[in-house]
């Protein structure tokens, strides 16, 4: 148990890369399970419009928690990607065609390019030059959506793009089918997601984590590596967007806006980072926080007859305590008492 | 264009004001500290409720404002800067973030989400080539000036000043020799907090008080911290004026690239930096 942390973490990865450890792949599918069963309860709580919403948000966490949790590279800028496949897929409806496949294609794709192009430049630079230069051009790209794109994307006034029903049956402004769609897309990035990390490629990306230059003095090329993960990281934020754009319809400079970021980061940090359970607990934590928390404070400082904070100030509140408190966040707390409770407290003597 | 040439200095004294603090934190104990635009955000809107104790005294409400903000920002460098010194960045940016945002809602809460307008103190402006120049834009600038003479006074001179440099260069090296480094690094954290809170109040009158202001300013310091070089004073300076400069130029032409040019300067020199960096 005392063990110091860096050394721990090496113990760890060595155990998940002996063959014998390595979760047996059928273990996925009782994971992907247990994510309907959590959705589903959450849909008892919330509207299915509301619902559409939170899934695509997890997906955006999932795959910011690869870059971030996985390999320890916090961007600022990572919305960019997000709205490029937002957008990239809207104005493929709107000027190309109506085939929302294609369109979601063209999206992901166009997002794919241009995290592969800047890839290669952000992915040279560490720690607050790494946050700061995707801030930088997350913050160029919301420029040009807005304005001198205009043309195109309507600047802030917002693009409207209707996409014919997927294979010419689901109709994904219909909400169910939108959240069976959006669902469905959820679980196979989870399990994506799930293989990739705990293949060898994937404990390579958490090894650059704990220590980049012994990585690289294995003789591995740390820099490809570092520029695949971030690839298929934008590559999977596009996904969200593209589905996001299908399922709703309306496209507004928000989707690109740079505050998304410190969102995307919270809800990693509140759930726990480099973990995917941690990504899906957090992005639920958040959404609630911020959907329900507007709506019952007011309420309740009604019923309290004492006017009571906004929600910022609650996830102030939280973000103060998570850092002080709960460095591992929400599932790494309870790991850890499942870990006393179970495996330490039954080996005791 | 002379016009645009004052704006673009009074924007980039500003930024000074504002950078100088989270350059001198950044380049001292590598935290990027968000926290700095609750203290400008919420030293500003005091300034407000200042004002209206003091008659529309612009001097006395401002001394008011930034003696109330010493303590706020020494209790924030003491129980929470502190704590996460050595610790990675993202948990600074985190602890810090929850700071700004409890301050602009308590912003919110206080004095609603409508921006208030704060009055000229001066009032005058001088007719140059048909523009009318506000003199209030040029004493601004001028303090900038002041102020960036006094802090490298202050560095070079005073023992204070030269402990902190030794520190920015080796903070264990000083520690080394006997000397409470972190003693140092909260008096340093209250001066730059002090200055934003200024700056703030300086700014106020040409831009009026809206609660987001931290966040707008804090992006672009950023940038103003990154091209100056990270701890570098007189780097900080050149590059808040050149920042303004461009930001006035292109906002002259193109008014909504203005910030978008600021963050293409910031991430040219990030890449030509960590080319320079990779090298090594």
């Amino acid at each position: 148990m005392n063990m110091p942390a860096d050394l721990r973490a090496v113990s760890h990865l060595a155990r998940s890369l002996s063959p014998l450890s390595r979760p047996p792949r059928w273990k996925i599918f009782g994971e992907l399970a247990l994510i309907v069963v959590g959705i589903l309860l959450l849909s008892t709580t919330i509207k299915l419009h509301w619902l559409t919403d939170f899934i695509i948000f997890f997906i955006i966490v999932l795959s910011f928690d690869l870059l971030y949790g996985y390999m320890g590279h916090l961007s600022f800028g990572h919305m960019l990607y997000y709205g490029a496949g937002a957008y990239g897929t809207g104005l493929f409806l709107v000027n190309a065609g109506k085939n929302p496949i294609a369109a979601l294609f063209v999206g992901v794709a166009v997002a794919a390019i241009l995290s592969a192009v800047l890839g290669l430049i952000v992915m040279r630079t560490h720690g607050a030059s790494f946050a700061l230069i995707n801030m930088a051009f997350n913050e160029i790209g919301f420029f040009i959506i807005r304005s001198p794109l205009a043309k195109f994307t309507r600047g802030d006034d917002g693009l409207s793009c209707n996409a014919e029903k997927l294979f010419g049956i689901v109709d994904l402004n219909d909400d169910l089918s939108a959240f069976l769609f959006v669902g469905i897309v959820l679980l196979l990035v989870f399990a994506f997601l799930r293989v990739l990390t705990t293949s060898p490629f994937g404990i390579l990306v958490r090894s650059i984590k704990e220590n980049e230059k012994r990585v690289a003095f294995f003789g591995y090329d740390t820099f490809r590596s570092k520029w695949i993960v971030f690839v298929i990281s934008s590559t999977l934020a596009a996904l969200a967007g593209g589905i996001f754009t299908l399922v709703r319809g309306f496209l507004s400079p928000q989707v690109i806006s740079p505050f998304g970021n410190v969102e995307v980061i919270f809800a990693v940090l509140i759930g726990g980072a480099g973990n995917l359970y941690g990504a899906l607990i957090g992005g639920a934590i958040f959404m609630l926080i911020k959907n329900f928390l507007p709506v019952a404070i007011p309420e309740l400082s009604k019923v309290v007859g004492v006017k009571l904070p906004q929600w910022e100030m609650w996830l102030g509140i939280i973000l103060l305590i998570i850092v002080f408190a709960m460095r591992k966040g929400v599932v790494g707390v309870i790991r850890t008492q499942w870990h006393y409770r179970f495996r330490v407290a039954r080996n005791a003597p | 264009m002379i016009q645009t040439i004052v704006y673009g200095f009074t924007i980039g004294a500003i930024l000074y004001f504002f950078s100088v603090g989270l350059a001198l934190t950044f380049g001292t104990m590598r935290i990027i500290n968000f926290a700095h635009g609750m203290v400008y955000a919420v030293g500003v809107y005091l300034f407000i409720a200042f004002l209206k104790v003091f008659d529309d005294s612009f001097l006395l409400a401002l001394a008011a404002s930034v003696i109330v903000m010493l303590p706020v920002a020494y209790l924030i460098e003491r129980f929470i800067i502190r704590r996460l010194y050595g610790e990675g960045l993202d948990y600074a940016i985190i602890a810090t973030y929850g700071v700004l945002l409890i301050g602009t809602d308590a912003i919110k809460m206080l004095w609603g989400t409508t921006s208030q307008p704060v009055n000229d103190p001066v009032g005058i402006s001088i007719e140059v080539a048909d523009f009318g120049l506000p003199v209030y834009r040029i004493a601004i600038f001028i303090c900038a000036v002041v102020l960036f003479l006094a802090l490298r006074l202050f560095f070079k001179r005073s023992i204070i000043g030269k402990i902190v440099i030794a520190a920015l260069e080796d903070s264990d090296g000083v520690r080394c020799l006997g000397l409470d480094v972190n003693k140092y690094f909260s008096i340093i954290f209250v001066l730059g907090s002090a200055l934003a809170v200024l700056g703030g109040i300086l700014y106020a009158p040409i831009s009026s008080a809206e609660p987001y202001m931290g966040f707008h300013i804090l992006l672009l310091a950023f940038a103003v911290v990154i091209v100056g070089g990270m701890g570098n004073l007189n780097g900080t300076f050149i590059a808040a004026l050149a920042l303004g400069m461009v930001m006035a130029i292109t906002g002259r032409f193109w008014s909504q690239a203005a910030n978008a040019m600021v963050f293409i300067v910031m991430a040219l020199v990030l890449i030509v930096r960590s080319r320079r960096l990779t090298q090594d």
